[in-house]
């Protein structure tokens, strides 16, 4: 890391108290949102020539296409355009180039595009959409990610040496394994030996979906400039752009030809990250010049082809000494990637780098297989990875503790990775909060007192686990700001990082305030617009407050010196005599010296010849995290330093079970995070209680389920079931931890993912600790643990 | 079909067809669009809009059928600057990506009409056909609670 | 998605009016009441009628009274009404207490309890409680008005005894003195549909009423539970022989929403509570009408 990057922080935070970060700002974003202003893509107008786009698409898992007939579906009322894979036989992906814009000669999953139909009415599309007659030879679809690494097993990619990806994946060719992460440190085999005990087990996790409130939606426009513009409702403007541009080079686009604005978006989860459907739209209305083109997923498709979180078959090791110490770990993740990984790759290799979870082992075997599967594509969703081996490891660390006799807190204690530890890739662990979170989170739910129902019906437990998690990113994704002053002092910012609902635009307003001394109200913070916003990689990764607070922090301290340099120019005092203080800037050698903001940072400051200095200021940042490296050793995963840093945190529930119905309550849950600073703290809590909630729901209520043909089965809220307001905790106790993140804003680090990742092992635990059983996949509905009970009981 | 309908005050003559939802009708011909289309289905609840006072799905609801009738939408409750439930949904941080929101702010304005004081359970009741995937909930809570112990005087 | 069946649409005035566009209709017609399903299975391209008639203006249709010990709930009273009316609570909070279950408060504004039996889905969480009640449908058509029990009412998945050309006017009860229980086996406490539920109505010499919901093609009364406690008092023993029996009586299937053994146990642990429950209440004590017992 670089000096600068390293102490920003302590040079903007060590000279005086701080009034803008830390508190809890009034979110910038809330009057639009409450009031109805808010303006999501599908509320654009686009006006009369607004044209509608539906989807044809494969109802088989996996099939040769025949032929596709047009010929009727072109002939429906109100069409303008229909087109298919020959239209646009172009490759595209994230980290991989494994997709195409419309399924070429193969359908891979369930949904699959096979073609578009452009008409003038959204009914008129749906209608024309069912015309197009599409014949198949339908193949037998591979379904399961272990049959998909048996030998012989039927090549889904058969090109797969063939496609272009980043150096950090390493694809198998002439096998359904499109990347294969490894770490090998120490040596795992004699650790096992050696160690008093060992305990080895597979957990299961199936399949998610992000349910985003807002459904994905994209409008598309030639226009007769050749210049395409894109309205989505994306976590990634500045991606996308690149993208588009790169799929659509062929026809000629250049990046400066592709503009990307996304408005505020309604709810992400990392189902937004990347390009999925956006690229259909896009590619449609280059065949309907100087039209806009709508396309809007339906709540099924959003279910069945946008990303979905990958499942997992987690084989875990572990091996400990008989005081606790933690010896060995050796974790093999088999992930169901679907048919195309072209994001869902980067999951996969995040876990592996990981997957030993927030502990100091000297001993380290992980293998995280991405496999190609005949069921959607796979991608980003929040907790990328960590969420799903956390399961397993949080459930095995348990169950290891109670096998040799410790208390599984104590147990953690013990083992948790503190700053300067080695990571499994050879880097060195990060400041962090780890003891403090476990110390807080025990607290907060009485760790240690056995409490008891007065229901005779139900019983009592209580749970803990723990997280951890870096952000996984390109080495060198980047993030930059503008900042300009308006006339009476206010400020706007651009930035390229998303308002998803987390506060970003808040958190952006109240670190440029802070170097600034401009109150949050007066900063306004604008959504992207790839052609004014400067460049932000994606918002994902819990990384924007760190990273583009950087870039924003950065700005903010070059407009200051500007500012200091026109006071300079005219009254001569010297720039490190000059500070900032309620919109004035101060002298600390004059104290009768203070001049508004609002006074120049527009018009100058006349000087006594009647000449004037200064002008508008205007300011930029940009950051990238320089001391990351993602050249490691294929085989062992050593060398490298592919992550920047960790958030870590601890989740505790207490929990009560109906015996007989197996249904569950969440009395209480504590979650605390390391957030570095909370530069809002009420942000921090929001991020804590949501995705706290999230969590849970993921292991008492969701799950995608597929038939044996790959369809999946419940793409609707009907049957898939996130939370009500009824399913919640009776109580959340959000604690923040601050360790500071040296190279961060003012000390933060992300928050955002982590929040989830320690809800699904926590549930199992205490459920063990109500019960005595054991559940090892999830979800655990209380059907689940209702069958678990009668089994129990020998019923 | 014509269609007389009163939406936040305003009267309105359309054509519709009748395979039209009151959904299509208040974003695309009148240009309303705080309902959000979220599921089309009934099941999220962020096209909620108030038909007489009472919350519906919009989404299920054709058109032609709100024929006479008098809608509120969010829109409606903002021309004077905030409402208290409102101004208590800025303060709790009762919403994120806000799309959720425009929905839960009416279902929550209908539960203290018809229940000025409500207990916990009886906000969740009311707000158990509106889905949030970002709060948690929680902060949503708390404002209507906060609102019916008087806070909406 | 949207609905992209076109359909012509009336809204007749009266009641022989909308009789009369039934059995005149050419083609396939659907009745509107509330709309919560035919919207949604228009949206869903479940059907396609190419007629819609909207009964929400036949005069009529919205009474709800009490006289002479006979509820009369007519055909467009929603699930709301039910809940907020004081001639339920008084005369057959049952009633409210099933309602309170039904989806969300925007579905309950809606959405009408005859509507709920005329799609006669097998979750319908109507169908277990009017059978326990023993209610009558009455209908009107073309060559009169008739009246058919809640027990033959339902005749298949999604069928009725309803034919194409008759309107529901309204639904008579004669509740007595009485208990009831409605128990809904739902994923989790928001909103759901049932996927297996108990309507136990219990009179004042102990004439027990049992349906079970969403565990047979239709809702279904419980014959030989019934015949088994009639005139009895109940006892833990009593119980479980009640219980033993409920196996043989539903007919589960497994699906993604729950698994048949789930659905078996739990219908005979909502019987157990419910029997409990709803005889408590016949006595005034027992948890209060709305409790949730599972």
């Amino acid at each position: 890391m670089t000096p600068t990057d390293t102490f920003l922080f302590e040079a903007e935070s060590g000279n005086k108290d701080l009034e803008s970060v830390g508190t809890p700002a009034v979110r910038i974003d809330g009057r639009d949102k409450i009031s109805g202003a808010a303006q999501f893509v599908d509320d654009i107008d686009f006006g009369p020539g607004l044209l509608h786009a539906a989807v044809v698409e494969s109802p088989h898992a996996y099939a040769r296409i025949v032929s596709i007939d047009t010929s009727e579906a072109e002939k429906a009322d109100g069409v303008v355009r229909v087109a298919t894979g020959k239209d646009f036989p172009y490759k595209f992906g994230m980290y991989m180039e494994d997709r195409y814009i419309f399924a070429q000669d193969y359908v891979r999953f369930v949904g699959e595009q096979v073609a578009g139909v452009v008409a003038r009415s959204h009914r008129e599309a749906v209608r024309a959409a069912k015309l197009v007659k599409v014949e198949y030879e339908v193949l037998t679809p591979l379904l399961d990610p272990k049959a998909a690494v048996e030998d012989g097993a039927e090549l889904i990619h058969p090109d797969l040496d063939e496609y272009t990806h980043v150096p950090w994946f390493f694809p198998k060719a002439n096998t359904n394994i499109a990347h294969w992460r490894k770490i090998r440190k120490g040596d795992t085999e004699k650790a096992f030996a050696e160690a008093d005990y060992v305990l080895e087990d597979t957990y299961t996790v199936p399949r998610y979906a992000h349910c985003a409130i807002e459904p994905h939606v994209t409008v598309s426009k030639l226009d007769f400039a050749d210049r395409l513009t894109v309205w989505t409702a994306s976590q990634s403007p500045h991606t996308q752009r690149h993208l588009f541009a790169e799929a659509l080079a062929p026809l000629g686009f250049t990046h400066k030809d592709v503009r990307v604005i996304t408005p505020y978006v309604g709810g992400g989860f990392g189902g937004k990250a990347g390009v999925s459907m956006e690229i259909i739209g896009a590619a449609l209305a280059t065949l309907v010049k100087g039209r806009p083109v709508k396309l809007r997923f339906t709540r099924e498709q959003e279910f069945y082809n946008t990303y979905q979180r990958q499942g997992v078959v987690a084989e875990l090791k572990v091996g400990v000494k008989s005081d606790g110490e933690i010896t060995a770990v050796e974790h093999k993740l088999y992930w169901d990637a679907g048919a195309y990984v072209e994001y869902g790759a980067n999951v996969v290799n995040a876990a592996g780098l990981s997957a030993t979870g927030p502990y100091r082992v000297p001993n380290i075997t992980n293998d995280s297989l991405c496999i190609y599967t005949n069921l959607p594509p796979g991608g980003p969703y929040r907790g990328f990875g960590y969420s799903e081996f956390h399961f397993g490891l949080e459930s095995h660390m348990d169950r290891i503790a109670e096998a040799i006799g410790m208390d599984p807190v104590e147990f953690r204690r013990k083992n948790a990775i503190i700053e300067g530890d080695e990571l499994a890739y050879g880097a060195a662990m990060n400041p962090s909060g780890m003891l403090e979170a476990i110390d807080r989170t025990a607290a907060a739910i009485d760790w240690g007192v056995e409490e008891e129902s007065d229901n005779p019906n139900t019983v009592i437990g209580k749970g803990i686990s723990l997280f951890w998690k870096a952000p996984a990113m390109p080495p060198n994704s980047s993030s930059a700001s503008f900042l300009k002053f308006n006339e009476d002092g206010s400020i706007n910012i651009t930035v390229s990082g998303m308002e998803l609902g987390q506060g970003y635009l808040t958190v952006m307003a109240q670190i440029a305030g802070e170097v600034l001394s401009v109150p949050v109200d007066k900063i306004r913070v604008e959504t992207p617009d790839t052609d004014r916003n400067p460049y932000e990689w994606q918002t994902v990764a819990s990384h924007v407050t760190w990273s583009s607070g950087l870039a924003v922090e950065k700005a903010a301290i070059e407009a200051r010196a500007k500012i200091f340099d026109v006071i300079h120019q005219v009254y001569g005092y010297e720039d490190d005599s000059l500070y900032l203080e309620d919109e004035k800037v101060k002298c600390k050698t004059d104290p009768s010296f203070a001049k508004s903001l609002s006074e120049f940072v527009i018009d100058g400051i006349q000087t006594e010849d009647g000449t004037w200095r200064g002008g508008p200021i205007v300011a930029s940042g940009k950051f990238m995290p320089e001391f990351t490296n993602a050249n490691s050793d294929p085989e062992t995963g050593q060398g490298g330093h592919p992550n920047v840093h960790y958030t870590v945190g601890a989740t505790g529930v207490i929990l009560e079970i109906d015996k007989e119905t197996g249904r569950i309550w969440v009395r209480k849950a504590a979650l605390a995070v390391d957030a570095g600073r909370a530069i809002n703290p009420d942000l921090v809590k929001g991020q804590i209680t949501g995705g706290l909630v999230q969590g849970l729901a993921t292991v008492l209520y969701e799950d995608m389920r597929f038939d044996d043909d790959g369809k999946l089965l419940n793409p609707n809220f009907t049957d898939y079931k996130i939370p009500t307001a009824f399913d919640i905790p009776d109580e959340i106790i959000p604690i923040i931890v601050e360790v500071p993140q040296p190279d961060g804003p003012f000390g933060a680090r992300g928050v955002g993912e982590h929040t989830m990742i320690g809800a699904a092992p926590v549930i199992a635990n205490a459920v063990y600790n109500a019960l005595g059983v054991r559940i090892k996949s999830m979800p655990i509905t209380q059907e689940k643990v209702a069958m678990a009970i009668l089994e129990q009981s020998g019923n | 079909m014509d269609l007389k309908i009163k939406i936040n005050g305003e009267d309105w003559t359309l054509d519709v067809a009748p395979a039209d939802t009151l959904l299509d009708v208040l974003r695309e011909r009148v240009g309303t669009k705080s309902p959000k289309i979220g599921c089309e289905r009934g099941d999220c609840g962020s096209c909620t809009v108030l038909i007489d006072g009472r919350s519906v799905r919009s989404c299920l609801v054709l058109a032609v059928e709100a024929d006479g009738h008098e809608i509120t939408t969010v829109e409606g409750i903002s021309y004077d600057g905030l409402s208290a439930l409102q101004t208590l949904f800025l303060e709790n941080n009762s919403f994120q990506c806000g799309f959720c929101t425009p929905g839960i702010v009416l279902s929550a304005t209908e539960l203290l009409e018809q229940n000025p004081n409500p207990t916990r359970h009886d906000v969740q009741e009311a707000l158990a056909g509106n889905l949030c995937r970002c709060t948690g909930y929680e902060p949503i809570i708390d404002a209507v609670l906060a609102a019916g112990d008087g806070g909406s005087e | 998605m949207v609905i992209a069946n076109e359909f012509d649409y009336r809204r007749p005035d009266t009641l022989g009016e909308a009789i009369q566009i039934l059995s005149e209709a050419s083609g396939s017609v659907r009745i509107l009441a509330g709309g919560t399903d035919v919207v949604a299975w228009l949206r869903d391209d479940v059907i396609a009628p190419d007629l819609v008639v909207d009964i929400k203006d036949v005069p009529g249709l919205h009474d709800l009274t009490f006289e002479d010990g006979t509820l009369h709930i007519g055909s467009l009273v929603t699930f709301t009404e039910l809940i907020e009316s004081d001639v339920i609570a008084e005369h057959a909070p049952l009633l409210a207490e099933m309602a309170g279950t039904v989806a969300s408060p925007g579905i309950r504004n809606r959405a009408t309890m005859v509507g709920n039996i005329c799609s006669a889905v097998p979750s319908c969480d109507a169908g277990p409680v009017l059978l326990a009640y023993n209610a009558t449908v009455h209908l009107a058509g073309p060559s009169g008005e008739r009246t058919v029990e809640m027990s033959d009412w339902f005749t298949g998945l999604r069928r009725t005894a309803r034919t194409d050309d008759e309107v529901v006017t309204h639904l008579t009860i004669d509740p007595g003195r009485h208990g009831g229980v409605y128990v809904k086996l739902m994923r989790y406490a928001g909103e759901d549909l049932a996927q297996a539920s108990v309507g136990i109505v219990v009179s004042a010499d102990h004439d027990y009423r049992i349906a079970f919901g969403a565990v047979a093609p239709t809702p279904i009364r419980s014959s030989r539970i019934e015949e088994l406690l009639r005139g009895k008092t109940l006892d833990e023993a009593l119980i479980g022989e009640a219980v033993a029996m409920v196996s043989g009586e539903i007919s589960p299937i497994t699906d993604i929403r729950a698994s048949a053994e789930y659905r078996t146990h739990m219908t005979e642990v909502m019987l157990k509570r419910g029997l409990v429950a709803a005889t408590e209440r016949l006595e005034g004590t027992g948890p209060a009408y709305g409790t949730r017992l599972v």
